[in-house]
């Protein structure tokens, strides 16, 4: 039981850390990222349509991180060079998206919702020989596949980047004060677009996740809100890598309990789902607060 | 800014910008605004003639026999005006929350558990003469979406919370108490999917033509708009709200009442889409079920982006979207076009009319350098 949650919850965390770890960086280059939702539908439909295709699950994994790269790049221009409302532009790019993918799945592939492909690579899982037997340790190290350990390495090297590099740091400096970086000479809108790009790539990367990794197949409605949990998860830890990938973790692990739980019922599926969305709101309250008191302290 | 400011400096100084009255038809403005409109949707109508050339159609004979279906006849018409409905409602709450300066996004949440309220005292008051059911049931679906609103609004008022995350969250959270809420309080015995009991005969708002669905809902709609446009240009709160939707710093120097601004856009924008719902439950649908609220919060702020906040355009593209809808549903009967193109449509409408296109700012330059003055770069 334990050992099955733990699969479970790293399992569904995988797509979400990636959304999320792309939603941050954006966030750090001062865009509110609301298109992921449509980024990893993106990259889940081109990721299956590419490994389908190819009989190649890694075609799929690159093919799909392409196309959500693409797609992030281009509502990132509409942000930054047609200089329009972010939250809007997402709140559009996604109803765009969504229709665009039911458009071609009706016309295209003559079915309504669901693709599925007879002989569908998946991402291979690996086995860790000394360790799978070991209880719980086995449940968190060994049967994960490529993109779970992409999602550890990059946790700390994206800390890096941010730390120590050139871009790191002008993508940072965009994002606290844009037209104070702008008067030093850094590009912030290149920088801007970069960010967008690489949110648009990692969430493309975890659409792949979800459909190659998890599902197997493509269903329009398969994202089912996880852009907006990774929203969630980048407000929550701060749009720092560490903290939002636990916070994806934490909400991951709601939700396979919730998958685990439901045949005993108890408290209601529905509310269990939107404890990601409650605890986003209580972190901006919380924020809100502790500014208003810093505020009132200055102002004394 | 912890408190409202007082403005009591001892200096009279305090100026309150008054806007300079023209007469006559300010063409230029018709211009720009024509331009504002006609790029989004010019850009959405080609994206869509893509899309239905990868499916193999000819673009103009679709969009063609699109405005044939929702214009065609009185039937249609009656359709159309059906289809427009809620969309008045939402895009008349986007607009006045976008006027007072905050971005409501959170009108599809109060439209749904609205239209829950609605259903659910609906069928709880067949007793009642209409007037005094129907009443009660719009008052509750005001309540109900003001209740959505209600957190959001003291967050941003108090707290400076932004208030777009803080709506967009509670979609979802409504989302989700709603469907619990339905499961385990409401949910009609007998029904496969989960929707709730049908209202009350009294309750059922009265179709205006009666082999149509449009109901009393639509002069509702209409009054509202009316009404909103009156208030705008007519009362003091409506000033304040333009003021402090455009300049909120000068306006809370100047002793406006920011935060009354800020709470009754919230409030109003909760309540007006509220009432929507309430509308839609009472005049269309008749009860609450899964999938009650097509996406309508979200084409309601496309309409009052597009729109600009003004009455009659809101109207106006009200009633375009909800053509698209009511044709778009009548031409996948017979041809097989997805009605998914009114989604790719409506989406890039609503990306492409917060953009700021390109080239009145070339014209301006154009026009300085004519004039001999060198723009500073």
């Amino acid at each position: 039981m334990i050992d099955s949650i733990i699969n479970l919850t790293l399992l569904l965390a995988v797509p979400l850390v990636l959304a999320a770890l792309g939603g941050a960086i954006h966030r750090r280059a001062g865009v509110v990222n609301i298109g992921l939702e449509g980024q990893m539908l993106v990259g889940a439909f081109v990721g299956i349509l590419a490994s389908a295709g190819t009989g190649s699950w890694f075609v799929g994994v690159l093919a799909g991180g392409a196309a959500g790269a693409v797609a992030g790049l281009i509502m990132s221009l509409v942000i930054t060079r047609l200089s329009a409302n972010e939250i809007i532009v997402g709140l559009g790019f996604n109803i765009v998206v969504l229709g665009i993918v039911g458009f071609v799945l009706r016309t295209l592939f003559g079915v309504s919702g669901t693709l599925r492909f007879p002989d569908q690579p998946r991402i291979p899982r690996i086995d860790i020989p000394g360790i799978q037997d070991i209880p719980v340790l086995g449940a968190i190290l060994s049967g994960k596949d490529v993109l779970f350990w992409a999602c550890i390495v990059l946790i700390p090297v994206l800390v890096w980047l941010f730390a120590n590099t050139r871009w790191g740091i002008r993508t940072r400096a965009t994002g606290v004060a844009e037209p104070a970086a702008a008067s030093l000479g850094i590009r912030t809108l290149g920088l801007r677009d970069t960010a967008g790009t690489l949110a648009g790539l990692l969430a493309g990367l975890g659409g792949v996740a979800l459909a190659l990794g998890v599902s197997g197949l493509f269903n329009e409605n398969m994202i089912a809100g996880r852009g907006y949990v990774a929203l969630a998860a980048f407000y929550f830890g701060r749009s720092k890598p560490l903290p939002t990938a636990l916070a994806c973790l934490l909400f991951s692990f709601f939700d396979s309990l919730q998958i685990r739980l439901q045949t005993s019922g108890g408290i209601s599926a529905d509310l269990i789902q939107t404890l990601p969305y409650i605890a986003v709101v209580a972190v901006l309250a919380w924020t809100g607060f502790t500014g208003l008191r810093k505020r009132s302290r200055m102002a004394v | 800014m912890t408190q409202q400011p007082t403005t009591e400096t001892g200096a009279n100084t305090s100026y309150v910008p008054v806007p300079v009255k023209r007469r006559g038809i300010s063409w230029a403005r018709i211009g720009r605004t024509a331009w504002f409109v006609a790029v989004p949707v010019v850009i959405a109508l080609i994206i869509g003639a893509i899309a239905l050339l990868i499916g193999g159609q000819q673009p103009l004979e679709i969009y063609g026999m699109l405005v044939q279906e929702a214009f065609g006849d009185g039937a249609r018409i009656n359709a159309t005006l059906t289809a427009a409905t809620p969309l008045i409602f939402t895009g008349l709450a986007a607009a006045i929350a976008f006027r007072g300066g905050v971005f409501n996004v959170g009108v599809e949440g109060s439209f749904a558990f609205a239209g829950l309220a609605a259903a659910v005292v609906g069928a709880r008051v067949g007793g009642m003469p209409p007037v005094l059911a129907i009443t009660a049931c719009c008052v509750a679906g005001i309540l109900a979406g003001m209740l959505v609103a209600l957190v959001p609004a003291l967050l941003r008022t108090w707290l400076k919370v932004d208030e777009v995350v803080s709506t967009l969250m509670f979609n979802f959270i409504v989302t989700g108490v709603i469907a619990w809420l339905v499961q385990s309080f409401f949910l009609a015995p007998g029904q496969a999917n989960s929707s709730t009991e049908y209202v009350a005969e009294s309750a059922e708002l009265p179709p205006l033509m009666p082999p149509g669905q449009l109901s009393a809902g639509f002069l509702i709609a209409i009054v509202l708009v009316a009404f909103y446009a009156v208030w705008v240009k007519r009362s003091q709160l409506g000033f304040e709200f333009d003021a402090v939707g455009g300049a909120p710093r000068f306006s809370s120097a100047q002793g406006l009442r920011v935060r009354t601004v800020l709470m009754t856009a919230m409030l109003a924008s909760g309540a007006i889409g509220g009432l929507g719902g309430a509308v839609h439950a009472l005049g269309v649908v008749h009860r609450f079920s899964v999938g009650f609220s097509a996406n309508f919060g979200f084409t309601g702020i496309a309409i009052a982006l597009l729109a600009r906040f003004n009455p009659v355009g809101v109207v106006v593209g009200a009633i375009a979207f909800g053509a698209l809808a009511a044709a778009g549903a009548t031409v996948q009967l017979f041809i097989n076009i997805p009605i998914q193109l009114i989604d790719i449509l409506q989406g890039t409408v609503m990306m492409l009319a917060v953009a700021k296109f390109a080239i009145p700012r070339l014209r301006r330059r154009l026009k300085q350098s004519v004039n001999g003055t060198e723009p500073i770069a």
